[in-house]
């Protein structure tokens, strides 16, 4: 399980919005079969739906970017009494994020939406999510396209599938908590070759690189006493792809949900558990905004594998501020890897910032 | 300087305060004038302002908006608007009316907002009593607003009603009773300061269905971005929006209405002006007198060396005085005026034009300069010729006596040319066409005539010298006999005040023949046109404005009622024509034909008018109201283009119709017609006819029972509907009585004055009376008559001019400003009686320079002398 951040933003919509009443949604429960590529599309029947793109680009001359583009929907109200398009079923948030890495400049927006005339959506029969002109869409050959722009940024990506999906947990079925249902459906692409177009300050950008995209429905996601978590998805040069987190319980012990993965090059998968790695914070930055401090490098250690590597900020403010909808505030960025191995990857660290976090935890 | 001073002090100011009652009366009687004029003004604004303050405070920082054409937005074109973005943000908006009502019964009627909170906040302010300093975020605030029966009102409304967050709230939308939670309290800022107070917040989604406007959005708010002016946008947007919509700036909505209040506020400003007249009336009636009184006293002042610059100074200057300080309490005056008038106008502009709490202006440097920019030049005009006729005195002849007026009068054939010359120009002006859609020509007659009439007034005041004496020595002995001697010699200083009373009961008469001619006419029309056995109208409909259409149960309930023969479903909205606003309506031309009947013009003969009526259906064809033709001047047969949903269609007028409902012009057409541009209409009003035999009463208690408590619902009886078309239409016209009711009294202020001035005048006389053994009753006899004889003179004069002034009121002056024909009509019986009033009045009048003549003691009279 991971994308955590998903989760409690969400969460933090669904519980103050969705009226009292029997619940409608349905629970993820095995055995679940995914089909592709049906299963990219909407699940408007779970009440929780994310689509999750980052990435590492960069152009012929070597300048480098990283980009996240994120939609949500969160199911409010299963059958609005009211037959108005605009009564909210679902709430569409979007975040958008370039990092221009070599110039140190970090930039984010967000979109929060409801379906209204169509301002926002997701289909459910082809795949097509969006939020006004933010969108991530197939293409006939299966390529996902995505498009998104703000006053001073915009990309135009193109994205192979790569390897296949990698389905997380058991029997379609990734587990979040002890009790049946408290669980949720959840694939990753973790290496999907990318090409397009960065469009910084009007000046459009050729860039290429790899994207790492996380599809995750459910409807219930709860699990107490987190106060937050350290999540990493890692493209290593020799066509590995790693993902591992943490979670930092309140009493400051890790938490045996924290896990980890390895893809390998031909798609093979092999699950990590929390005492198979270690992730120790070596320097922190602090945000003068938020006033949070965050760990922006890490060790990262497999003894079983070999594995010694240290996890670095690509550059150091990469943090989102999401005032006009949830007021979660995170990091989120590229980073390089160094040490055995070499590559690139995505770090999210949430609970850092404020009491965003106290929500997760009734 | 410094001896004009003296000799002002010396010549006028003493003057003025020996003369205290006549210099009162006429300080009064500017202070009313000008009170009235500016309290219209302030009426008048306040209406206008209300609105565009509620227009300004509800779209905030709202650059441009998209508009339908008349009933807003079909949601299916918004889809397709996504390219509008790319100008900056874009909010949906629905906006109406929903009437509050309390346990008590207490209702109040609320302006409502439907809006997308997540899009709304960079347009509008909100802020919410609960959070305090802290802005709600986006989505706090939609969580306040997500239920479908949430509703935030103002912090100032629910101090009124006793309500807090929590609380239910009973809100009724068109026909519609439900209770909604209140669930935030704005401050008193951003659109909760619209209509004081009286605002409601909902999520869009919510409004849309309590509005019954599922599907279809008001208008879309547009917030630029700063990349483009604003003309650029309008512009690009204009050429990229599909047919049927429209791109406007906030304020066009404001100006629309502006130009539809524009004929009846003028109306009502220009009779506020009679009242002024009748004040400026008293200023020349009162510098008159002060030269004829003190012609030797000139004389001396002349021969002794002052110029005749000098002499005019003085009396421009006594003039100037008694304005300046009329003006001074006129403007105390205004503001309580204001109140009262906002009060009687305010049904008048909510029943037939827009729905508005209005309160007067306060009054600002604005009213200053308008009362003493209009006071103090137009009071130094009437006190001009009497002042330049003091200046003119010659000094040897004054002072010899040579030059006095001859006790006798004598008519001088060249002052009915004056008369003539005047009432010719009227007729002329009369035939003018209106300027700009305003009657200016009109006035211009009607104020020759008044002119011309007040010319006249020596001329029969002298005629009436010359048969009254026997007339009145036969009704009143001696004393009547004396009345009149005393009348025939003072004509030059009665006709003044003759004239100032003739003119403002011509204009009452006047006003009383048009309006009794209207309502006439409108009584006709309503039984002519008013066939139907129930008109049902939604509760929250207060105008044909608002958009309150039935639900669908109520309009079954009453279909299915046994007794109900056929329904005629109407419609009717509000479409931007020209520079203003005309109203469509819809209906089935077929159950009209079968059941009801429209009053034709044109053609003028009933067949032919429902003939082509018929033939107007499945055409694109309308039948328009009267006023419609007379104001965009159409005939039967001529194209209107409209814009509708599909774009711009050519209309053809198949037949006009007298409609007194509304002076805005409506366009009516068949269902099927309407259907094809604008989709299937809801209805706003329904017509029922009932089977032979019903008893109206009874189903219309049996509908309401049916309705319940779920449904408000007016259900009016042919005969409770004539009685409300009567109720508005009378409370249209109480404004209109009550400034006749300032301008009489200011009038008879002056009758007052005028013989106050006389008697002291003919102190001699009387003594003499007294001496030769006149009882002081016959004395009081004696200046009584003469009251009631100057009262009745006046209205003689002024029944004759008022009945002039009506003809220029009904056939050019409402036609021109309203486009309604209406039938000449007398209203004998309020003419007779206003006649007995205003001689009664006269009389009353008299009665204080009546005692003031009788207690004059003969001895001390001759005293002095």
């Amino acid at each position: 399980m991971k994308r955590l951040l998903a989760a409690t933003i969400l969460i933090l919509i669904g519980l103050s919005l969705t009226p009292a009443q029997s619940d409608p949604w349905q629970r993820a429960l095995p055995p679940f079969k995914f089909d592709f590529a049906r299963d990219h599309s909407s699940h408007p029947d779970y009440k929780i739906e994310w689509w999750y793109y980052t990435g590492n680009l960069q152009t012929a001359d070597g300048r480098r970017f990283g980009y996240q583009l994120t939609f949500f929907r969160v199911g409010i109200d299963f059958q609005p009494a009211n037959p108005s398009r605009w009564a909210v079923r679902d709430l569409y948030t979007a975040h958008f994020a370039v990092s221009d890495l070599d110039r140190d400049n970090f930039r984010h927006a967000e979109r929060m939406n409801r379906a209204g005339v169509g301002w926002a959506g997701a289909d459910e029969k082809s795949y097509r999510v969006w939020n006004e002109d933010w969108e991530a869409r197939h293409d006939p050959e299966g390529h996902h396209l995505l498009r998104a722009s703000d006053a001073t940024m915009a990309i135009e990506l193109d994205l192979a599938p790569g390897k296949a999906p990698v389905i997380q947990g058991e029997n379609g079925v990734s587990q979040k908590g002890d009790a049946p249902g408290n669980a949720s459906h959840y694939y990753s692409l973790t290496r999907m070759p990318t090409r397009g177009t960065i469009i910084i300050d009007g000046q459009p950008i050729e860039v290429t690189g790899e994207s790492w995209m996380d599809h995750e429905f459910g409807t219930s996601f709860l699990e107490p006493g987190q106060i937050g978590w350290d999540w990493l998805s890692i493209q290593l040069e020799d066509g590995t792809d790693l993902m591992l987190y943490q979670f930092r319980r309140a009493d400051g012990k890790t938490d045996p949900h924290s896990n980890g993965m390895l893809v390998g090059t031909r798609g093979e998968t092999s699950r990590l558990t929390s005492d198979q790695f270690t992730l120790t914070p070596l320097e922190f930055w602090d945000s003068p905004t938020s006033r949070a401090r965050y760990p922006i490098t890490w060790k990262i250690e497999i003894p079983g594998r070999g594995v010694v590597m240290t996890a670095r900020a690509a550059i150091r403010d990469q943090e989102l501020q999401t005032n006009e909808s949830t007021r979660v505030t995170y990091w989120e960025g590229a980073i390089t890897l160094e040490g055995s191995h070499r590559g690139r990857g995505y770090l999210e660290m949430t609970g850092y910032a404020g009491a965003a976090m106290g929500a997760f935890n009734n | 300087m410094k001896l004009f001073s003296k000799l002002f002090h010396q010549f006028i100011l003493r003057h003025l305060v020996r003369e205290r009652m006549r210099s009162i009366a006429t300080i009064i009687g500017i202070a009313l004038g000008i009170a009235v004029v500016l309290a219209i003004q302030m009426t008048n604004a306040s209406s206008l302002r209300g609105f565009e303050k509620a227009i300004e405070t509800v779209s905030g920082r709202t650059s441009l908006e998209v508009v339908g054409t008349g009933l807003g937005l079909d949601e299916g074109v918004v889809t397709s608007l996504g390219w509008l973005r790319s100008y900056g943000q874009v909010a949906p908006i629905i906006e109406g009316e929903a009437e509050a009502r309390a346990a008590d019964g207490r209702r109040e009627t609320l302006r409502v907002l439907g809006v997308d909170i997540l899009k709304d906040r960079s347009f509008r302010e909100y802020n919410l009593l609960e959070f305090g300093a802290a802005e709600p975020t986006p989505q706090e605030f939609l969580e306040l607003l997500i239920d479908p029966k949430a509703v935030v009102i103002t912090e100032k409304f629910a101090r009124r009603w006793g309500l807090k967050t929590g609380d239910e709230i009973e809100l009724t939308f068109a026909d519609r009773a439900t209770r909604y939670r209140i669930r935030g309290l704005l401050l008193d800022e951003g659109p909760a300061r619209a209509v004081d107070g009286n605002f409601a917040l909902m999520d869009i989604a919510a409004a849309q269905w309590a509005l019954g406007r599922l599907g279809r959005l008001d208008r879309l708010d547009v917030l630029l971005g700063d990349r483009k002016s604003l003309d650029q946008a309008e512009e690009e947007i204009r050429r990229r929006l599909p047919p049927g919509l429209k791109v406007q700036r906030p304020a066009r909505r404001g100006a629309q209405v502006e130009k539809m209040l524009e004929a009846f506020h003028f109306n009502l400003a220009a009779l506020s002006y009679i009242a002024l007249l009748v004040g400026l009336f008293l200023i020349y009636n009162t510098v008159s007198i002060s030269v004829i009184t003190r012609r030797e006293e000139i004389g001396t002042l002349r021969a002794v060396g002052v110029t005749r610059g000098r002499i005019l100074g003085l009396f421009l200057a006594e003039a100037a005085g008694l304005a300046v300080i009329g003006c001074g309490l006129g403007l105390g005056l205004a503001r309580g005026l204001s109140y009262g008038a906002v009060r009687l106008t305010a049904t008048t502009v909510q029943s037939l034009y827009i729905a508005t709490a209005a309160t007067p202006e306060p009054l600002g440097m604005r009213q200053v300069l308008l009362a003493f920019g209009i006071g103090l030049p137009l009071a130094l005009l009437a006190a001009a010729l009497p002042a330049l006729e003091a200046a003119r005195v010659a000094p040897m002849a004054a002072m010899r006596g040579h030059d006095r007026l001859a006790s006798r009068y004598r008519l001088k054939p060249i002052l009915l040319l004056g008369p003539l010359v005047l009432f010719g120009l009227a007729w002329w002006m009369a035939g003018q066409p209106p300027v700009q859609g305003l009657p200016l020509f009109a006035y211009g007659s009607a104020v020759s005539i008044v002119f011309g009439a007040a010319l006249l007034a020596p001329a029969v005041l002298y005629g009436l010298g010359r048969i009254g004496d026997r007339v009145l020595f036969k009704l009143f002995r001696v004393e009547g006999r004396l009345a009149n001697a005393n009348l025939a010699g003072s004509i030059p200083r009665l006709s003044i005040s003759v004239a100032a009373l003739a003119v403002s009961l011509s204009m009452m008469v006047a006003i009383a023949v048009m309006i009794g001619s209207f309502r006439e006419t409108v009584i006709y029309w309503v039984g002519q046109t008013l066939q139907a056995d129930l008109y049902l109208r939604p509760a929250t409909r207060n105008n044909v404005a608002t958009d309150a259409p039935f639900s669908p149960e109520v309009e079954q309930i009453v279909a299915g009622h046994p007794e109900v023969a056929a329904v005629d479903r109407f419609r009717n909205f509000d479409l931007a024509y020209a520079d203003g606003l005309v109203t469509i309506g819809t209906g089935e031309f077929q159950t009209l034909l079968n059941y009801g009947s429209l009053q034709f013009k044109e053609p003028a003969e009933p067949e032919a008018g429902r003939e082509a009526m018929r033939r107007a259906i499945g055409q694109e064809a309308v039948v328009v109201s009267e006023s419609f033709a007379l104001k965009f001047a159409k005939q039967r047969g001529d194209a209107v283009t409209l814009d509708t949903p599909r774009g711009s269609v050519v209309f053809r007028i198949a037949a006009i119709y007298y409609d007194y409902s509304s002076d805005r012009g409506i366009l009516v057409m068949d269902r099927g017609t309407f259907n094809r541009y604008w989709g299937e209409p809801q209805a706003t009003s329904l017509t029922v006819y009932l089977r032979d035999g019903a008893d109206p009463d009874r189903v219309r208690d049996q509908l309401l029972a049916r309705f319940g408590d779920q449904y408000r619902v007016f259900v009016f009886t042919n005969k409770t509907l004539r009685e409300e078309v009567l109720r508005i239409f009378d409370s249209t016209f109480s404004i209109t009585y009550a400034l006749e009711v300032i301008a009489i009294f200011v009038a008879i202020l002056g009758v007052a004055s005028t013989l106050l001035t006389l008697i002291l005048e003919r102190r001699r006389e009387l003594s003499i009376l007294r001496l030769v053994g006149a009882d002081y009753r016959q004395v009081r006899k004696m200046v009584l008559i003469e009251a009631g004889m100057i009262g009745a003179v006046s209205q003689a004069i002024g029944l004759l001019i008022g009945l002039l002034l009506s003809l220029l009121l009904i056939y050019v002056i409402n036609v021109q400003s309203f486009g309604w024909t209406i039938q000449f009509h007398l209203p004998t019986g309020f003419l007779i009686q206003s006649s007995i009033l205003i001689l009664i009045a006269t009389v009353l009048a008299g009665l204080y320079p009546a005692r003031a003549a009788s207690r004059l003691p003969a001895t001390e009279q001759m005293a002095e002398e």
